[in-house]
This record gives C-alpha cells, sequence and structure tokens, in this order.
C-alpha cells in the first residue's frame, strides 16, 4: 500500500467517533489516515479540500436514521460505508440498497470497519456478519438467487466461525470462501435501486473473477438501466 | 414454515366447499338440464338409443371429473382427457341430430361445457377458454355441415352467449371468492398471531424486568467502581466483567419483537447462567423462524447448556431458519471438544474444533 486510503467520520456522539478514531490509528500498517470529523451531513459537505476516500456514515444523526440521504451522498461521489448500532435486516437492506459499500454494527466494528473501509476504498466487497445475518433472512420476491455454496459460507460466517474455519467446513480453501461471499454481495449490488457504488463494486467485482458478466445479467432486467461512471474522489 | 400454516388450511377448506358446489351443479344439470331435454325430445332423434349412449358418457365423465377435482387439482393429462371425451360425445350427440332443429333439440353442449368448467376450473383460466372455444367450434362444424341458415346462426349466438357466458361467470365468480376466502383466512390468521404476540410480549416484559432488576445488582456496581477508580479497566477480570455485562446489556436492548418462539426464550435463559459465571453470550436470530416441537428443543437446549457451562469466556449462538427447519449454532472457546447428548426427534449435530474455538449446530428439520 503506497498511500494510506482517506477516511472521515460522520457521527454525533464524540466518544464514539474518537473510538473509530482509535481503531483507524491503532492498525499496525497505518493504511487509513483520518482527514475529516463531522457531526452531521452537512458538516462533512461543508469539509476544505478534497473528498475522502471513504465516509464511516453513523445512521443515526441526532436521533434520525440517515438511510434516505446515502443515495444522495453516493451519486456525488461518495463511498460510505455505515457504522450504526442497529443490526435489523431491514436496515441492512435498505443501507445496502442506497448504494453503501458496506455495513459494520458497533458491535462488530472493532474487529471489521478498518477492513471494511479498505475494501470499500478499492471498491471491493465486504460483507460484515450483520450483512451476512441481512442476507440470510432476505425474503423479498426480488431477492437475487444465491447458490447452495453461497448460502451456507454465508450461514457459517454469520453463525461466528472464522473464514479459516468456514473452509475446514467446507473443504474449500479461505480464498474460495471469500469468493463464494464476495459473490454473494456482488449479486445484492446488481439489485434494487440504481447506484454508481454498486456499478464500481460490480465492475471490480467482474475484474477481480468474483463474478462473471454472464451471472449478473439475469438480475439486471428489474435492476438497472442506466450506467453512469463513479465520480470517483480520491483516485 | 409453520406460520402460514393455519392460514392455507382455511383457504384450502373454502377451496374445497366451492369444489364440492361445482360438482354438485355440474352434476344437478347434466341429470335434470340435460337430460329432461333429451327425455322431452326424444321423439326427434333418429337414434335414441345413441343419444342416451352418448348422455351416459358424459355422466360418466362427470363421475370421473368429480372424482378428480375433489383429490385436488387435476394434472393437465387426466383434467384433457375428460375435457375431450365430453366435447367427442357433445359432438357426436349434435352431428347425429335431426339436420333442421339441432339447435332446438340440442342437449349436450350445455352439459359439455359445464364438464370443462369442471375439470379446468382449478387450472389457468385459458385453458378453459380454449376448451370453450373449442366447444363453440364444434357445434358451428356441425350446423355448417347441415347447410347454415341465418336463423340457424342468431340461434347459434344466443346459446353461445347463453351457456358460455354462464359457464365464464362461475368459473370467475369461484376466482373471486377463492382470493376473498384466502383474504379472510389470513385476517384471521393475523389476528391470532397477534394475539400470541401479544402474550408473548408480556412473557418477554416480564423476564426484560426481571433482567432489568439483576442488572441493577451487577452492571450499576461495575460502573460504579469503574468511576471511583476502585476497578481498573487495565485489570484482565475487570475487563471481563465489563465484556460480560456489556453483552448482556446488549441483548437486553436487543430482545424486541424479532425474538418470538420458545426456543429462544430458553437459550436466553440458559444464556443467563452463564452469564453469571462470566461468560459473555451473544444470541442472533436471522429469519422467521419455524416452532420447534418440545423433545427437539430439549436436546437442542441441552446442547447448549452443555456448551455454555464448557465456555470460558465468549459464546456465539445463532439461529437461523433452513430449508425445512432451523439452524442453531454455538462458537465457543472451549479449549476441547465437548461432549453433545444424544441427537434424534429429527435434531442432528455437527461440531468442528478448530484451536481453542469449537463450533456445533444444531440442525433440527421438520418430518
Amino acid at each position: 500500500m503506497d498511500q494510506p486510503v482517506t477516511a472521515a467520520i460522520v457521527e454525533d456522539h464524540p466518544v464514539v467517533t474518537e473510538g473509530v478514531a482509535s481503531w483507524i490509528r491503532s492498525d499496525p500498517g497505518q493504511r487509513i489516515r483520518l482527514v475529516h470529523t463531522a457531526r452531521d451531513l452537512a458538516g462533512l459537505r461543508a469539509a476544505p479540500g478534497p473528498p475522502p476516500g471513504v465516509v464511516i456514515l453513523d445512521l443515526e444523526l441526532s436521533g434520525e436514521l440517515v438511510t434516505r440521504q446515502i443515495p444522495g451522498l453516493v451519486s456525488d461521489g461518495y463511498r460510505v460505508v455505515a457504522f450504526s448500532g442497529h443490526s435489523e435486516p431491514a436496515i441492512v437492506m435498505e443501507t445496502l440498497d442506497s448504494g453503501a459499500h458496506a455495513y459494520v454494527s458497533k458491535e462488530e466494528g472493532r474487529d471489521h470497519l478498518v477492513e471494511a473501509v479498505l475494501a470499500a476504498a478499492a471498491d471491493r466487497p465486504y460483507v460484515t456478519r450483520s450483512q451476512a445475518k441481512a442476507m440470510l433472512a432476505d425474503q423479498r420476491p426480488a431477492r437475487p438467487a444465491l447458490s447452495q455454496q453461497e448460502q451456507q459460507a454465508l450461514l457459517l460466517w454469520f453463525q461466528g466461525m472464522s473464514k479459516a474455519s468456514v473452509g475446514r467446513r467446507m473443504s474449500i480453501s479461505e480464498n474460495t470462501v471469500r469468493q463464494y461471499i464476495n459473490r454473494a454481495r456482488a449479486k445484492y449490488a446488481a439489485t434494487g435501486r440504481t447506484a454508481p457504488s454498486k456499478d464500481a463494486l460490480l465492475a471490480r467485482a467482474i475484474e477481480d473473477g468474483v463474478i462473471k458478466a454472464g451471472e449478473i445479467m439475469s438480475y439486471k432486467s428489474f435492476a438497472r438501466t442506466a450506467d453512469p461512471p463513479l465520480g470517483a474522489p480520491g483516485r | 414454515m409453520s406460520v402460514a400454516q393455519p392460514t392455507a388450511v382455511m383457504s384450502g377448506r373454502y377451496e374445497r366447499a366451492f369444489t364440492i358446489a361445482v360438482v354438485f351443479l355440474v352434476a344437478g344439470w347434466h341429470l335434470a338440464g340435460a337430460g329432461g331435454q333429451l327425455l322431452h325430445h326424444r321423439q326427434a332423434f333418429a337414434s335414441f338409443a345413441f343419444q342416451g349412449a352418448m348422455w351416459l358418457v358424459m355422466a360418466l365423465a362427470v363421475t370421473a371429473g368429480s372424482v378428480l377435482v375433489l383429490r385436488g387439482v387435476p394434472g393437465w393429462r387426466p383434467a384433457w382427457a375428460v375435457a375431450v371425451i365430453a366435447l367427442a360425445a357433445s359432438t357426436a350427440a349434435a352431428a347425429a341430430s335431426p339436420a333442421s332443429q339441432m339447435l332446438a333439440v340440442n342437449w349436450a353442449w350445455g352439459s359439455a361445457g359445464w364438464i370443462g368448467v369442471l375439470v379446468l376450473l382449478r387450472r389457468r383460466f385459458t385453458e378453459l377458454a380454449w376448451f370453450l372455444a373449442a366447444e363453440a367450434t364444434a357445434i358451428l362444424a356441425v350446423l355448417v355441415r347441415d347447410g347454415l341458415h341465418r336463423t340457424d346462426l342468431a340461434g347459434f349466438l344466443a346459446l353461445l352467449a347463453w351457456s358460455t357466458g354462464a359457464q365464464v361467470a362461475v368459473a370467475a365468480g369461484v376466482r373471486a371468492l377463492r382470493i376473498a376466502a384466502g383474504q379472510a383466512a389470513a385476517a384471521a390468521q393475523s389476528e391470532h398471531a397477534a394475539r400470541e404476540r401479544a402474550a408473548t410480549a408480556e412473557i418477554v416484559q416480564a423476564a426484560r424486568h426481571a433482567r432489568w432488576l439483576a442488572l441493577q445488582e451487577s452492571a450499576v456496581p461495575l460502573v460504579a467502581e469503574l468511576a471511583e477508580g476502585t476497578a481498573d479497566p487495565g485489570d484482565e477480570q475487570v475487563r471481563i466483567r465489563c465484556a460480560v455485562q456489556a453483552a448482556r446489556l446488549r441483548r437486553l436492548l436487543a430482545e424486541g419483537d424479532e425474538v418470538s418462539g420458545s426456543l429462544v426464550h430458553e437459550l436466553h435463559a440458559s444464556a443467563d447462567m452463564a452469564e453469571r459465571r462470566g461468560v459473555a453470550v451473544e444470541i442472533e436470530t436471522a429469519g422467521p423462524l419455524p416452532q420447534v416441537p418440545g423433545p427437539a428443543r430439549r436436546i437442542i437446549t441441552d446442547a447448549a447448556i452443555a456448551i455454555l457451562t464448557a465456555a470460558r469466556s465468549r459464546v456465539r449462538i445463532t439461529l437461523a431458519a433452513v430449508a425445512a427447519g432451523i439452524a442453531v449454532s454455538f462458537v465457543a472457546d472451549t479449549g476441547a471438544v465437548v461432549l453433545l447428548p444424544a441427537i434424534g426427534d429429527g435434531v442432528s449435530i455437527d461440531q468442528q474444533q478448530d484451536g481453542a474455538m469449537l463450533w456445533a449446530e444444531a440442525r433440527w428439520t421438520s418430518p
């Protein structure tokens, strides 16, 4: 890693901001540089200098859910990693559908936030256990069809196994486990509302060989109409 | 999924009632309507025996069709076999009628249509439409063969409108009633579910209050010690106490409407015991969970108790809906393999040890 990823935190509780900042500081590789903190979205937009590579967004600001603001942020070119005390599948799904790169619940922040931010900066998927739970609980008729292997990998990951243990359980390599989980995530990026961040995730997933273009086509029918390029900040 | 069953059962009951009503309607029409007309015009036919034979063939078709629909939704082969036999008999009866008065003495057209309604009712609407169209075409073909007059055509159209109209109306009516019955059943079901939820909510409320009281004894003194500085966050023991209380608080907050069913409550109760020992327990559920019968539940909670007892500091319990059942899993730092209780009653248990971490999954599949 040559240049550290730049990140901003939007969070109304200073003590949480401080906690997130300390996780970022304690990353041994110092791979993330915190460039800005704001208490609300107006504060984020008013920030001077180039936009951050990733925005760590608390979904509840001053007692109100801001999931509806995510599409606006995303179409302005921000990459969003949601960080929230909520872990209800409906909220997780809405957040991802709105174009957030990843969802990290506050309980899993210590273990997953830094990795989720780094993955988001590269437009790569990162699936937390709360995201896996939401995908497993998804009952909507328009949900993407996951293969049995993808389902099983998601289930074991949700249950709390390490990816290495999931691999042992399924008799596959840890890398293949990651591949299954990321492919499931990519399939979700191909459904629902259109967002430049979802297109970017998909494009990268195809580039990385996580998913084939042909596997996406079948979900495209009700999903996407336009293909605007991601106005990528910090790239 | 057990939640959906009562709705299906109730609308199933309505559907059966409709089917029986249609069976009576069709059988009644063939006996009284078609049979009456056949007897009334018996002098007009060249061969009354042939007409009688065709009537019997169609009576058999009514019987076969009734048996088919009373057994469930018939497959396309048997349904269409009965329909085609009725169509053939009706066309043969029409073709053997005196040319000039075919429409006046025809008794079979209506019956054939009703048999079509009977066997195709629960299938796609287009199938019935095709059948009725084929029947009308067959009658028209007989008329053309006999030399079509303008008066015949007018009579044909009047009969077509009358008989087909009534048949389509019945089919459409049954469809509408079926939708209404489905809605009524769903409403009754949601009322039942609401009552069940209210009862569960009361139990949850009581359990939550008890836990809140327990927190007053455990978490509050810990916070006080931290504030006074008598407890040192650098101390491993203090950190473990904090982790346990945090897990407990999280569970207390998470325990809401999404938690239903006694298995989850039993697991919560087992977790409470482990927490008193200093083990941090988190419980997560994914998706609407099926109800698990008592004996299977006992095996799962026995496994939970064995693992919670063996855990050193933390356990993650998850419940997820899987095909036709539920997967209850445990990830715990037990340090060694745990002897789990016997399996049976539809429950199978798998486990895997990775270093100090145990993963175990109890899977219940509904029989």
